[in-house]
């Protein structure tokens, strides 16, 4: 190529056979067949994610809101015990440290949308996007929280990196499936290479005008809808589109150098359409799932079912361990002055207090347990970072998902930063509670607030970088090969 | 005798060109594959649920003394049996979890689906069988099947068979029993292996439900595959070319098998919302609350808990009536979400009539009991189960309340009383069950396969030899 491009005659005639194969291109029906499909599938895709994520967001935004209002109702509660002109209930009392760390003062953890969320919507049905943390175990909490029908789930989402992922192959295909096989066929070949024309040349104009009626569609109308629609977002986030632009770009690179790498090995159209989708269902549907498939054998998930037996059998010893807190009465029943702080203090009732300590102790027992779920997750991510070269599906998409925001490496850093949050949680309420301090406007106002870190910029590049040069790899040994073959290459 | 002939030599080209060795081939690997891998799952996950919920039960019945509401909160779980079938088609399951707590006070999800613990991958499928046969299935008979007449017509073949006067009906006829003859010699052989596996796999009493539902379940991709067969057909007949025919063919193939379950999908959840888990929450919450009130002002007078117009001595009678308001608010709440769901569903089986693949997988995942009305049917009897435990601990509140009025939560109750807490016994509906929450996806089914036989009909008839 460095070759072709060094020499200005051949540079010329590159540019000959873009401008002739656009005419040629454009003279045919198939083109604006493909072309339109193309837009259309691309067109409603980006707008099914950015219809997605916007639901998303007002939904995140919404509970934002109510936790905000909750918490704004709770304080004037507060003022109110604290003045002496309202008189809070065993249950809805904020000057009681045990009842705001639990469910009545929970607040959630919220996993904002990146500004690529609508290229990809991966995982995101799938991932919760908010826990609402409270005092309690994170094994109660930390579930899937988001209501969605599981055939949808089963689904998956029509989004662009389905598009790019599934269709692109396709229609990369559809128009290049018989770049040279064709020429041949019609005896075209042998009369253009009697010009002085390299069949590199040749090769080289036709892929660039292809790719550029493709990755036109695939690339730029995303990022200029991206640019207008979330255009806060993308301020910070131009380093994340142009590693996705390249990322699309070297998986469309990948099939077309397995386009030109079967078409150098001389077979007729038809067979060259055969073997290319056969490549495509192998690599495409069956590698991924093999992979997957794989991964999971070689290192299971633990088993949920005994985690659940774990928690069970762990809540029964805390019960047992503060039997005696838990069979004292409420004390405020017919002495309501007891909920009120006194000097700074309150008293918490038995019954309350020992749910306190119960969860405390869930707490303490089942986190190994959990910790092993994080660490066989982990384990399972790396082996798949090792293995999914195998397919470039799985690269590109995984690659996708991560710039998007909506793939797991993402998810487990909101993770360990809601794990991370509830131990600050814990940090703030135990010793209150411990020590019977009852809350203040000013405590208030200090209770621990779940504040998202977004990945570091570096650390995105590094994997885009990875996922990229995952698919460059096998398309330069694609290309490699077509080279040789092609040196051998008959015309008639 | 003759359309006998015609499928010999049809079935013979088939051998010799070695389309049936190389992709049938691949197909059987990966269907055998699919069905050890579910094999094991199956075996593992039901001895390890089966003995999950006898201990849950045995430490039930072994308390000790304690407060019934106590008893309540540490509740019991209740596992979802796997499926016999499961092993064939896992459905939703991956994605719905398979653990119910049930606690007091409040009807809880299922938890812990495995979706929650699976790579980045799932999102490509799930190895099933069900998986294999829906997706690849339809690309086999493509393959063994785009060029039986565009093939013999390029190649003047046809021409010479027609001017014998043979009826383009038995040609038809011939290249269709030839294309379910070549499908029938790869499929059976693994149906065999697989019938074998579930009857292996499914527990004592539960096998000839196991081995209905199996039958139904192939009679059912015996239908989805003739679809395609006939379809085929009647697109290689209509087709000039064979290039023609395989470029329409796997144009239609990636609509259906790649693209529609993801854009019916997004239609159906346009067209049939489901709220959001705050709206959902905060409606029932409001609704609880309101009715929790009125029936605490209609028996106590009073919507204040727990003052001195209503003493702790009547917590238990207050918690009956309180759970027993909330049953029919929790039954229209979920029921209203599931049967928008359902809905959902249907939309996406109505559209099995275009596209075959929506309607055969609702019948599949239907058949083997991993579908949504199964899950419902378990949800529904855990709530059930959890409402009982709660009544039994109630009625024991109340008639041991409290005549002090200040050591309510001092009683304690004897271990009799546990055992009056039957075992979660849970018995998935029946294979007939089954059958008739898919009616709709097998009559969808078997209109698309009249369908496709009279488009084949109609496309072989106007066959002209060039």
């Amino acid at each position: 190529m460095t070759k072709m491009l060094s020499d200005p005659s051949q540079g010329r005639r590159l540019l000959a056979v873009m401008r002739q194969e656009c005419r040629l291109m454009l003279a045919e029906r198939a083109l604006w067949a493909v072309g339109a499909l193309f837009l259309a599938l691309v067109a409603y895709a980006l707008g099914n994610g950015l219809v997605q994520t916007a639901n998303r967001d007002r939904a995140q935004a919404a509970v934002a809101q109510a936790d905000r209002d909750t918490r704004a109702a709770q304080r004037v509660l507060l003022e109110g015990i604290l003045a002496g002109t309202a008189q809070p209930t065993p249950f809805e009392n904020p000057a009681d440290p045990s009842r705001m760390a639990s469910g009545y003062g929970g607040h959630h953890a919220i996993l904002p949308t990146a500004p690529l969320g609508p290229v990809a919507l991966g995982q995101s049905d799938l991932y919760p996007s908010q826990y609402r943390v409270t005092g309690q175990s994170r094994v109660v909490f930390m579930n899937p929280s988001d209501i969605e029908s599981p055939w949808h789930l089963l689904s998956g989402h029509f989004d662009l990196a389905f598009v790019i992922v599934y269709l692109l192959p396709l229609l990369i295909f559809a128009l290049s499936y018989n770049l040279l096989s064709a020429e041949r066929e019609n005896g075209t070949l042998r009369l253009l290479l009697s010009q002085p024309l390299r069949l590199r040349t040749l090769l080289a104009g036709k892929l660039t005008v292809r790719a550029a009626v493709l990755l036109g569609p695939a690339v730029l109308l995303p990022v200029a809808v991206l640019l207008v629609a979330r255009q806060a977002g993308l301020a910070g986030a131009s380093g994340a589109t142009l590693w996705w632009t390249l990322l699309v770009g070297a998986y469309a690179l990948f099939w077309f150098a397995l386009v030109v790498a079967v078409n150098a090995f001389g077979a007729s159209s038809a067979t060259n359409a055969m073997v290319l989708v056969i490549a495509w269902v192998l690599l495409v549907l069956v590698a991924p799932v093999l992979l997957n498939l794989a991964v999971t054998q070689a290192s299971p998930a633990p088993s949920r079912t005994e985690l659940a037996t774990r928690q069970r059998i762990v809540t029964a010893e805390a019960m047992k361990t503060h039997a005696a807190l838990m069979s004292t009465d409420y004390q405020h029943v017919g002495r309501g002055a007891v909920l009120v702080p006194q000097n700074g203090k309150i008293e918490i009732a038995g019954r309350l207090l020992g749910s306190y300590l119960i969860e405390r102790d869930v707490d303490d027992a089942i986190r190994p347990e959990l910790d092993r779920f994080d660490a066989q997750q982990a384990r399972q991510q790396v082996l798949l970072g090792r293995f999914s070269a195998v397919s470039p599906a799985a690269v590109a998409y995984e690659g996708m998902t991560a710039l998007a925001g909506t793939g797991s490496r993402r998810q487990a850093r909101f993770e360990a930063q809601t794990v991370a949050h509830h131990e600050a949680w814990k940090r703030f309420f135990f010793p209150r509670i411990d020590a019977r301090d009852a809350l203040t406007p000013a405590a208030f106002d200090r209770i621990p607030a779940f504040m998202w870190h977004e990945e570091p910029a570096g650390l995105v590049r590094g994997h885009a970088a990875r996922a990229v040069l995952q698919l460059l790899v096998p398309s330069l040994l694609l290309f490699g090969l077509a080279a040789w073959r092609l040196r051998r290459f008959s015309v008639s | 005798m003759l359309t006998r002939w015609i499928a010999r030599r049809e079935f013979l080209e088939r051998l010799r060109d070695g389309r049936l060795y190389w992709a049938g081939g691949l197909v059987v690997v990966l269907l055998l594959t699919a069905l050890a891998v579910g094999w094991a799952h199956q075996r593992d996950a039901r001895a390890e649920q089966q003995a999950a919920q006898a201990m849950d039960y045995h430490d039930w019945l072994h308390q000790d003394r304690r407060h019934p509401h106590d008893a309540a909160h540490q509740g019991m779980h209740a596992f979802k049996p796997e499926a016999a079938l499961a092993m064939i088609d896992s459905g939703i399951n991956p994605f719905i979890g398979s653990t119910v707590w049930l606690q007091a006070h409040r009807q809880s999800e299922v938890k812990f689906n495995a979706a929650q613990d699976a790579t980045g991958l799932q999102r490509f499928g799930n190895l099933s069988v069900g998986w294999i046969l829906q997706v690849l299935g339809p690309l086999l008979v493509i393959v063994l099947g785009f060029n039986a007449f565009a093939g013999e017509r390029e190649q003047g073949i046809l021409r010479q068979t027609m001017s014998l006067g043979v009826a383009p009906m038995r040609l038809l006829a011939g290249k269709a029993l030839a294309l379910a003859g070549s499908l029938a010699l790869l499929l059976l052989p693994a149906a065999v292996v697989a019938a074998i596996a579930v009857t292996a796999g499914a527990g004592e009493g539960e096998r000839i439900d196991a081995l209905l539902r199996f039958g139904m379940w192939s009679f059912g991709y015996a239908v989805y595959l003739g679809i395609f067969v006939f379809g085929v057909l009647g697109v290689s007949a209509a087709s000039s070319t064979s290039r023609m025919a395989i470029t329409l063919l796997l144009a239609l193939w990636i609509a259906q098998a790649v693209m529609a379950p993801r854009v019916l999908s997004e239609l159906s959840r346009a067209w049939f919302p489901s709220p959001t888990r705050l709206q959902f929450n905060q409606a029932l919450g409001a609704e609880l609350k309101a009715v929790s009130d009125r029936t605490w002002q209609e028996n106590f007078g009073t919507t204040e808990r727990w003052g001195r117009d209503v003493p702790l001595a009547k917590w238990g009678l207050a918690l009956r009536l309180d759970d027993q308001a909330s049953y029919p608010v929790y039954d229209r709440h979920y029921g209203r979400l599931w049967d928008t769901w359902e809905q959902q569903q249907e939309v996406q089986e109505w559209s099995g009539l275009l596209l075959p693949l929506l309607a055969i997988r609702s019948f599949s995942m239907g058949m083997a009991g991993t579908d949504f009305a199964h899950h419902r049917s378990f949800t529904t009897a855990a709530e059930l189960h959890r409402r009982r435990i709660q009544d039994l601990m109630s009625a024991d509140l109340v008639a041991h309340a409290d005549p002090m009025g200040d050591r309510h939560f001092a009683y304690q109750a004897s271990p009799g009383l546990w055992a009056t807490v039957p075992p979660f016994d849970y018995r998935p509906p029946g294979a007939g069950w089954a059958l008739t929450h898919q009616l709709r996806s097998l009559a969808v089914l078997c209109a698309g396969l009249l369908l496709s036989i009279v488009f084949a009909a109609v496309a072989t008839r106007r066959q002209r030899a060039l």
